[in-house]
C-alpha cells in the first residue's frame, strides 16, 4: 500500500463572482520513504494540492468538488477535524513557499518549535523544549539562540527553522512547497542537502514542489507535471528525463532535454496558461500546443498509461502520433 | 528596559515644562485684564493695586511665569481661583479621584468589551452575530456621547425610572454616566479589534500554526491575539484621551463634581488659573499614558524591544546576523 494515494482530486475556489477551478482530478501516489516531485507554471494549482492534502484550503470559498486522500489507508477527506489535527504537524508536515513570513514575529523560534513537539509528542514542557534544541542543533543553528525571535535571523535560517520545526515530530510525509525559492542562490544548495540528509535518516517521504528542474533531477524518485489544474505527465524520474512525452513537458525542457546537461530552468513556451476560472474545453493545453489537432479542442483527455510506471494526458501521444 | 523606563520618564520633564510655558503665555497673552473683571466697576488705583499683587499680577511676563512654576514645582500649588479664591491644587484633590475613578473604569469596561467582542465578530466573520455587533458599533460609534448620555437619561432615568440621573451617590448611579462615556470607545475599540483579527488570522504564521496541528483555540490566544493587540494599544491609548474629553460632556450631562464641571465652569467664567492646571494636568496624564503605551508594546513585540535595549546600551551591539 501506497503512503499516500490522492483519487481525483478537484478543488475549486468559489466566490460570488468567479469559480476557479484550481485542481482538477489529480491522482498522485507517493511510497513510503519516496520523492515525488511536483512541477508546473505560477498558478497551476501545485500551492492548491498541497494545502487540499493537511485540509488547510482557504475556507469559505476553497471546496473539495471530488476525490479522496488516502493516508495511510484512511481517508482524509472523510477524517474529523480532531483526527485531521492529530495527523497535521505529527504525520504530515508543511514547509510553505516564504520562510520570512512563517514564522510568528513574537514567539521565539524555540516555543514555536517545542510547542509541535508538545503537542504531538505527548512530553512534558521541558522535555520538548530540550528536543526543540536538539532539532535546531540538527538544522546547524546553535542551541543558545533558541531562545531568539524571528526577526533576528537571516532567510536561510528562518528556513531551517522551518524545517526543523517540520521535522520535529518524525512526520511520515513532509510537504515542501518551494522551500528554496525565497532564498539565496548560493544557500539554497545547502538547504536542500541537508533536507535530503534528514529526510534519508528518517526515512521520510516528500511531496516537493518547484520550478526548478535542477533541483527535480537531484532530489526525486518520480515526477508529476502539472498544467492547469491537472497532472499532464506522470512517471519516475528517468521516464520524465529521458523520455518525456507530453507537449508540455517537452516545451518545458526545452527540445533536449538532459539529466546530465544544464537544463536547470523551466523553459517559457509561447502563451500564456489558461484562467482557471474559465477553462477551455478539450485538452487545457491545445491553444498552446505545436501539435494539436480539432480534437484535442473538443475531446477531454485522460491521463493514461502508457508503459508501467508513465502516464501521459494527451491523446496524440497516446496514439503513437508524436 | 528598565534604563529605556527612566530615560522616558526624565523626558517627560521637559515635555511638561514645554506644556507649561506655552500654557502660561497664551493666557498671559489673552486680551483682558482678570483685575478689572474681579473688581467691577468702581474700584480705586491702591484696591486695583492691591489686587493684582494679590494675585501675582504686577510682576511682568518672566516674574509670573517664575512664581507659576516655583509653586507648581516646590509646593504642588497651581495658585488660586480668579473668583472664589480657594486653593486650585485642593479642588483637584478633592475632584480628580472622581474623574479618574469614571475614566478607569471607563477604560477598562472598553478593553473588557471591546477586545472579546471584537474577536468574537472576527472568528465569525459574516455571521448574524457579526452583522449585529457591526450595526450595534456603528451607531454607537456615529452617535455624540451627549446624544447617547440624554437618550440614556430620559430612557433609563426619567422613563423607566430605573437608575438615577444626578450625581454618584450610589452604586446604579454609575451605570449611566460610565456607559455613556466608554460605549463609543467600546464600539471603536470593537471594531479595530475585528479588523485586525481579520488581518492576522490571514497571515502566513497562522496557516503554520494549522499545520501544526494546533487546535483553533490556541492558535487563537496564543498565536493570534498578541499580533492584533499590537495597534490596538497605540488605539486604546487615543481612547483614553477622548475619555478624559467625553467626561466634561457626561460630568456636566450628570452633574458630576469631577474635573470635567470644575473645567467647563472654569472655562466659561474665563478663570485661568483653573483652565492652566487642568490643562497641565491632562498633558500630564496623556504623557504617562504614551508612555505605558511605550511600555506595552516592548512587552509585546520583540522587536520593539530589541530596539529599545539597542538604544539603552549601543557599545554592546551584537552581531546578529549569522551567515548561513
Ligand atoms: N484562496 C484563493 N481564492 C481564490 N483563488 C485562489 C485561492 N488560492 C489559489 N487560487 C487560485 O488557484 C490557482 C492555483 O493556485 P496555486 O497557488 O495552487 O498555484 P501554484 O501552482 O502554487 O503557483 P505558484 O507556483 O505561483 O506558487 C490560481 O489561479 C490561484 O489564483
Ligand atoms: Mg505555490
Amino acid at each position: 500500500m501506497s503512503l499516500l494515494e490522492i483519487k481525483n482530486l478537484s478543488i475549486h475556489f468559489v466566490t460570488r463572482y468567479s469559480d476557479v477551478h484550481a485542481v482538477n482530478g489529480v491522482d498522485l501516489t507517493i511510497e513510503e520513504g519516496k520523492t515525488l516531485g511536483l512541477v508546473g507554471e505560477t498558478g497551476a494549482g501545485k500551492t492548491t494540492t498541497a494545502l487540499g492534502i493537511l485540509r488547510l484550503i482557504q475556507k469559505p470559498q476553497g471546496r473539495y468538488e471530488s476525490g479522496e486522500i488516502i493516508f495511510k489507508g484512511k481517508d482524509l477527506l472523510k477524517a474529523t477535524d480532531d483526527e485531521m489535527r492529530s495527523v497535521r504537524g505529527n504525520e504530515i508536515s508543511m514547509i510553505f513557499q516564504d520562510p520570512m513570513t512563517a514564522l510568528n514575529p513574537i514567539l521565539t523560534v524555540g516555543d514555536q518549535i517545542a510547542e509541535v513537539i508538545h503537542l504531538h509528542g505527548k512530553c512534558s514542557q521541558a522535555e520538548a523544549n530540550e528536543r526543540a534544541v536538539k532539532m535546531l542543533e540538527m538544522v546547524g543553528i546553535r542551541a543558545e539562540r533558541a531562545g531568539e525571535y524571528p526577526h533576528q535571523f537571516s532567510g536561510g535560517m528562518k528556513q531551517r527553522v522551518v524545517i526543523a520545526m517540520a521535522l520535529a515530530c518524525n512526520p511520515s510525509l513532509l510537504i515542501a512547497d518551494e522551500p528554496t525559492t525565497a532564498l539565496d542562490v548560493t544557500i539554497q544548495a545547502q538547504v536542500l542537502e541537508m533536507m535530503a540528509d534528514l529526510k534519508k535518516g528518517r526515512g521520510t517521504a516528500m511531496l516537493l514542489i518547484t520550478h526548478d528542474l535542477g533541483i527535480v533531477a537531484e532530489n526525486c524518485d518520480d515526477v508529476a507535471i502539472m498544467y492547469a489544474g491537472e497532472v499532464i505527465e506522470y512517471g519516475t524520474l528517468e521516464r520524465i528525463f529521458h523520455n518525456p512525452k507530453h507537449p508540455y513537458t517537452l516545451g518545458l525542457f526545452g527540445s533536449i532535454p538532459s539529466l546530465d546537461k544544464d537544463e536547470e530552468r523551466l523553459h517559457p513556451i509561447e502563451g500564456l496558461m489558461p484562467d482557471p476560472a474559465a477553462l477551455p474545453a478539450g485538452c487545457k493545453f491545445h491553444d498552446r500546443c505545436a501539435y494539436a489537432t480539432d480534437e484535442c479542442a473538443s475531446c477531454e483527455q485522460e491521463l493514461a498509461e502508457m508503459e508501467s510506471g508513465h502516464k501521459v494526458r494527451c491523446a496524440r501521444v497516446m496514439k503513437g502520433e508524436i | 528596559m528598565a534604563k529605556y523606563i527612566i530615560k522616558r520618564i526624565l523626558w517627560m520633564i521637559p515635555v511638561m515644562l514645554g506644556v507649561l510655558i506655552i500654557v502660561f503665555t497664551i493666557s498671559y497673552l489673552t486680551p483682558g485684564d482678570p483685575v478689572i473683571t474681579i473688581l467691577g466697576s468702581g474700584y480705586t488705583p491702591e484696591k486695583y493695586a492691591a489686587k493684582a499683587a494679590e494675585l501675582n499680577l504686577d510682576k511682568g511676563y518672566f516674574g509670573q511665569l517664575g512664581s507659576y512654576i516655583w509653586g507648581i514645582v516646590t509646593r504642588f500649588d497651581f495658585g488660586k481661583s480668579f473668583y472664589s479664591n480657594l486653593s486650585i491644587t485642593g479642588e483637584f484633590a478633592r475632584r480628580f479621584p472622581i474623574t479618574a475613578a469614571l475614566g478607569i473604569f471607563g477604560c477598562i469596561i472598553m478593553v473588557v468589551l471591546g477586545l472579546p467582542l471584537g474577536i468574537l465578530s472576527a472568528v465569525k466573520q459574516y455571521s448574524v452575530l457579526d452583522y449585529t455587533l457591526t450595526v450595534i458599533a456603528l451607531v454607537l460609534a456615529a452617535m455624540p456621547g451627549f446624544v447617547l448620555a440624554i437618550l440614556g437619561l430620559v430612557l433609563f432615568g426619567v422613563r423607566l425610572r430605573w437608575l438615577p440621573i444626578t450625581g454618584l451617590d450610589t452604586p446604579k448611579s454609575w451605570i449611566l454616566p460610565l456607559a455613556t462615556n466608554a460605549m463609543p470607545c467600546v464600539a471603536m475599540i470593537m471594531r479595530q479589534t475585528r479588523t485586525n483579527m481579520l488581518e492576522v488570522i490571514r497571515q502566513d504564521y497562522i496557516r503554520t500554526a494549522r499545520s501544526k496541528g494546533l487546535s483553533e483555540r490556541t492558535i487563537l490566544w496564543k498565536h493570534a491575539l498578541k499580533n492584533c493587540l499590537i495597534p490596538i494599544i497605540t488605539v486604546t491609548g487615543g481612547m483614553v484621551a477622548m475619555v478624559m474629553a467625553g467626561s466634561i460632556i457626561t460630568e456636566n450631562i450628570f452633574n458630576i463634581k469631577g474635573m470635567g464641571t470644575y473645567m467647563y465652569a472654569a472655562i466659561m467664567q474665563r478663570d485661568y488659573p483653573i483652565v492652566n492646571g487642568c490643562v497641565l494636568l491632562i498633558a500630564f496624564i496623556v504623557c504617562c499614558v504614551n508612555l505605558i503605551v511605550d511600555i506595552c508594546y516592548a512587552l509585546i513585540d520583540p522587536r520593539i524591544r530589541a530596539r529599545y535595549a539597542s538604544s539603552g546600551k549601543k557599545h554592546k551591539k551584537k552581531a546578529h546576523k549569522e551567515v548561513t
